[in-house]
């Protein structure tokens, strides 16, 4: 049992991470600075609570905070360039938030032991859950609250005038602007939520794994960031949860079994998802598709706006 | 309503847009003509905000735009069309309209309504455009599904909805058969009546003649000829720029 | 600072340009990729190095001198730059740049666990030329590896010049970087352009990867990520499709790169790296060269 709660508390925490891209991959940005936003909330939140006795829901508050607020400052120089350019500039800026907490040295010692990020060997201690008598299960309702809630907004917001000019944005930018939209603007705020929502899903992390280092911030993890919407699809939020579970639940746990092949197959599998739908899992056609079948199971001519609804 | 004074656009050694002086007076219908190359859409793209001008200023209201960026011209009631359809083809059409509901009336709205809220007014809104466009059958079709004639009238929709004072139509007519033509007249004749003025930039002779007030003829970025569609086309040197393309070409 | 450090942050800073020679080549087949194609393939730098493993394998079992292996690691680059192109571009909408971006990080996890699944996870030694050549010039010490590898991809570089720009091959690649429309009307074929972009550049990747393994002693899977990062570094700082820019961007990352290491030691040294990159995206965001203010 132990084994599924840790399994759906990692779906849960890569949810965040996933989600906090799709917001920026609305815009047409490939943003590989996920991590990087993950690992400040990460770093953040633990030393909050541990260094300085904070209760974890303000320690993550003020987590996202910071990483949402770093976010909107590395965007706007990094919004000057867009396609490959963006590309490196966020997972050069990635990088250089993981290698800073490579060498982040700070440690308090608290009676007989030394606490706090110490460069290299990580951040061990961060034990706020089972110090303060959490169980596995506490956790996990802990984390799916922060995963409702951020899905819950971003669903809202999809349906929403926001959402359509997100999307417009990515299409195309001449238009978008001709069409009186501010680009910049929408920009910036969505690296700024998607930074926000990353620091979430950071702070978390921190706090369930109990020792983070720089290693789990690394380009891998970027990589998955965007990879959850791309192969989810982005047409709705729950594309990225779906492909967080088909990634972390299938081909990650699921084909253990399969030893050394699994991880073969991965790489594989995300080839030939790409090729057979490369819109992703749930695209644009799949959302008209089920909304023609609600549509036809509720009174026949009943045709309602997408935004309307 | 709108107003160039010396507007010029070099890119590189080539002179796009030359010292251009004109005059929009409200609620006219203005032609743009010229043989290709002229300029014409650059001309668009100076007014609209796309590209930075070299010299000369773009005036609306009397007031001086020409720094100004683009979304915020859209604000001030410039909307335009584009000559190669860009619609946001992955939304629906509903969604293409709601996305260009910016006029500062819109914009009153208050922040999170606007942004977060539902359609609320801005509902009937769109409802009365498509059924101007003709396009209420469609409301829930992805943009980039419709057929070209429909595309190109969800775009005048799209421009329109932004409640503009000065719509820039590039080519609007580009492609479309004689009977598209025609509704495109009467819409924009009808856009005419509801006070809006219109830059029309055509390759369609006989559209320009019927539907403008005034044409201003464009040959190599430089205005050679003014006046109403009568006198535009006794012009000689008019006459003349046509020719003469047409026996370099 | 004394006559002596002087000395040593030279040589170390012409170790590293001389090591650059390496990342110019990853930079060079970033760059033609983005330029024929507008795509970015980032399986790149995991297929040089999965092409100098194949090169270990074809030479473990057939008998030749080891200067073979940098033309078997060529070749292998080549055939994989092939494959890649097939399964992560070919079938792939053209408008679709999220779908290949992804495709490209498909194809490198799946090259680098191939190899990891391979050996074992071990990392696999890999043969210098040249390694007990040591030339002194003055104060200076030179490493007969790690001149004959930037003597070798000067070669490399110099080969792939002359095939872009006087082969019919190399100006038909280079119609279709700039105009494709005009150039499928002349009749150059697209898909066998961008097919055969990819085993251009998989040839110059694959002598990278040799260089790459002669040079640092083993291979690894390990070094597929950083090699990503310092390749897309470099055509940055190149300027996107500018060769020489990436040719000269490749040198100043390896110069600059142990220059940091030298004074700051080797856990910060990529920390500068993406510092210096920073410097050039908001100062000069066309790159070394330049070619045009701005474009994407």
């Amino acid at each position: 049992m132990d084994f599924y709660l840790g399994l759906a508390q990692i779906v849960g925490v890569h949810t965040l991470l996933g989600l906090s891209a799709y917001c920026v991959l609305l815009t047409g940005q490939v943003s590989l600075a996920q991590a990087g936003f993950f690992a400040i909330g990460a770093y953040v939140a633990a030393m909050l609570t541990v260094l300085a006795g904070w209760h974890i829901v303000p320690a993550i508050a003020a987590a996202s905070f910071v990483a949402g607020a770093t976010a909107c400052a590395v965007s706007f120089p990094a919004l000057r360039v867009k396609g490959l350019m963006l590309v490196v500039a966020t997972l050069a800026f990635g990088e250089a938030v993981r290698l800073f907490f490579f060498n982040f040295d700070y440690q308090v010692a608290k009676g007989e032991v030394k606490i706090g990020p110490a460069g290299g060997e990580g951040f061990r201690q961060i034990r706020f859950f089972p110090e303060n008598g959490w169980s596995t299960l506490d956790v996990l309702i802990f984390i799916w609250l922060f995963v409702a809630l951020v899905m819950a907004g971003l669903w809202w917001m999809d349906r929403s005038r926001a959402g359509a000019v997100l999307r417009a944005v990515g299409e195309d930018e001449v238009a978008a602007q001709s069409a009186g939209i501010n680009v910049t603007a929408v920009k910036v705020a969505a690296m700024t939520v998607g930074g926000f929502i990353a620091g979430l899903g950071g702070g978390i992390f921190a706090h369930y794994t109990a020792h983070i280092e720089h290693a789990q911030f690394g380009v891998a993890l970027a990589t998955f960031a965007i990879a959850y919407p791309i192969l989810g699809g982005l047409s709705s939020v729950f594309g990225t949860l779906i492909a967080v579970v088909f990634v972390q639940g299938f081909l990650i746990e699921g084909l253990r079994f399969l030893g050394d092949w699994r991880n073969l197959l991965f790489g594989g599998l995300i080839l030939l998802a790409m090729n057979v739908r490369p819109r992703g899992l749930i695209d644009a056609a799949t959302i008209a598709a089920v909304k023609r079948m609600r549509t036809s199971n509720k009174e026949p001519g009943n045709a309602r706006t997408q935004g309307a609804e | 309503m709108l107003e160039l004074k010396g507007l010029s656009k070099h890119f590189g050694g080539v002179r796009a847009v030359d010292g251009l002086d004109l005059r929009v007076p409200r609620g006219e219908v203005f032609g743009l003509i010229g043989p290709n190359g002229s300029g014409k859409s650059t001309v668009v793209n100076l007014v609209c905000g796309l590209f930075p001008v070299t010299a000369g200023e773009v005036l609306l209201r009397d007031e001086d735009i020409t720094g100004l960026a683009s979304h915020v011209r859209v604000a001030r009631g410039v909307t335009r069309t584009f000559q190669n359809i860009r619609l946001f083809g992955q939304l629906s059409v509903w969604q293409n309209l709601w996305v260009a509901q910016n006029s500062t009336e819109h914009r009153s709205e208050g922040f999170l309504r606007r942004w977060l809220g539902g359609p609320g007014r801005a509902r009937e809104e769109i409802d009365r455009i498509l059924e101007f466009s003709d396009l209420s059958g469609k409301r829930d079709e992805l943009a980039g599904n419709l057929a070209f004639g429909e595309q190109r009238r969800l775009e005048l929709a799209r421009a329109v909805v932004a409640k503009p004072a000065l719509l820039l139509l590039d080519e609007p007519a580009a492609g479309m058969n004689a009977e598209e033509i025609d509704q495109l007249d009467a819409r924009i004749r009808k856009l005419k009546q509801d006070g809006l003025t219109t830059l029309l930039i055509e390759h369609h002779m006989e559209l320009v003649m019927a539907v403008t007030d005034r044409i201003a003829v464009l040959n190599f970025g430089q205005k050679i000829a003014e006046g109403t569609p009568d006198e535009v086309q006794t012009n000689p040197l008019v006459q003349q720029a046509y020719l003469g393309v047409a026996e370099a070409a | 600072m004394s006559y002596l450090d002087v000395i040593d942050t030279l040589q170390s800073v012409a170790d590293g340009v001389l090591f650059g020679a390496t990342y110019s080549l990853l930079g060079i087949g970033f760059t033609l990729v983005f330029g024929v194609m507008h795509k970015i393939n980032l399986s790149y730098a995991a297929a040089s190095i999965g092409a100098a493993y194949a090169s270990l394998i074809v030479l473990s079992v057939v008998k030749a001198p080891a200067i073979f292996i940098f033309l078997l690691a060529g070749l292998a680059g080549g055939i994989i730059g092939f494959m890649i192109y097939v399964v992560c571009f070919r079938f792939i909408p053209q408008a679709n740049p999220l779908a290949t971006l992804m495709s490209t990080v498909g194809a490198l996890l799946l090259i680098d666990e191939i190899i990891v699944h391979a050996t074992v996870g071990i990392p696999v030694p890999y043969p210098a030329l040249f390694s007990d050549v040591i030339v002194n010039a003055g104060p200076f010490t030179l490493r007969g590896d790690l001149m004959f590898m930037f003597a070798l991809g000067c070669l490399s570089m110099l080969l792939l010049l002359v095939l872009l720009y006087r082969t019919k091959l190399g100006i038909a690649t280079r119609a279709v970087a700039q105009q494709p429309v005009a150039a499928q009307l002349c009749g150059i074929s697209i898909p066998r352009i961008n097919g055969l972009t990819f085993v251009i550049t998989g040839v110059v990747g694959g002598i990278a990867g040799a260089m790459i393994g002669a040079a640092i002693g083993v291979l690894s899977p390990l070094l597929s990520l950083p090699l990503t990062t310092k390749g897309l570094i470099v055509t940055v700082i190149g300027g996107l499709g500018s060769i020489p820019g990436a040719i000269i961007a490749g040198l100043l990352v390896g110069g600059f790169e142990n220059l940091f290491q030298y004074f700051r030691g080797v856990t910060e040294r990529d920390l500068y790296v993406m510092l210096l990159l920073f410097g050039f995206l908001v100062f000069r965001p066309g790159g070394i060269f330049s070619p045009a203010a701005g474009r994407d």
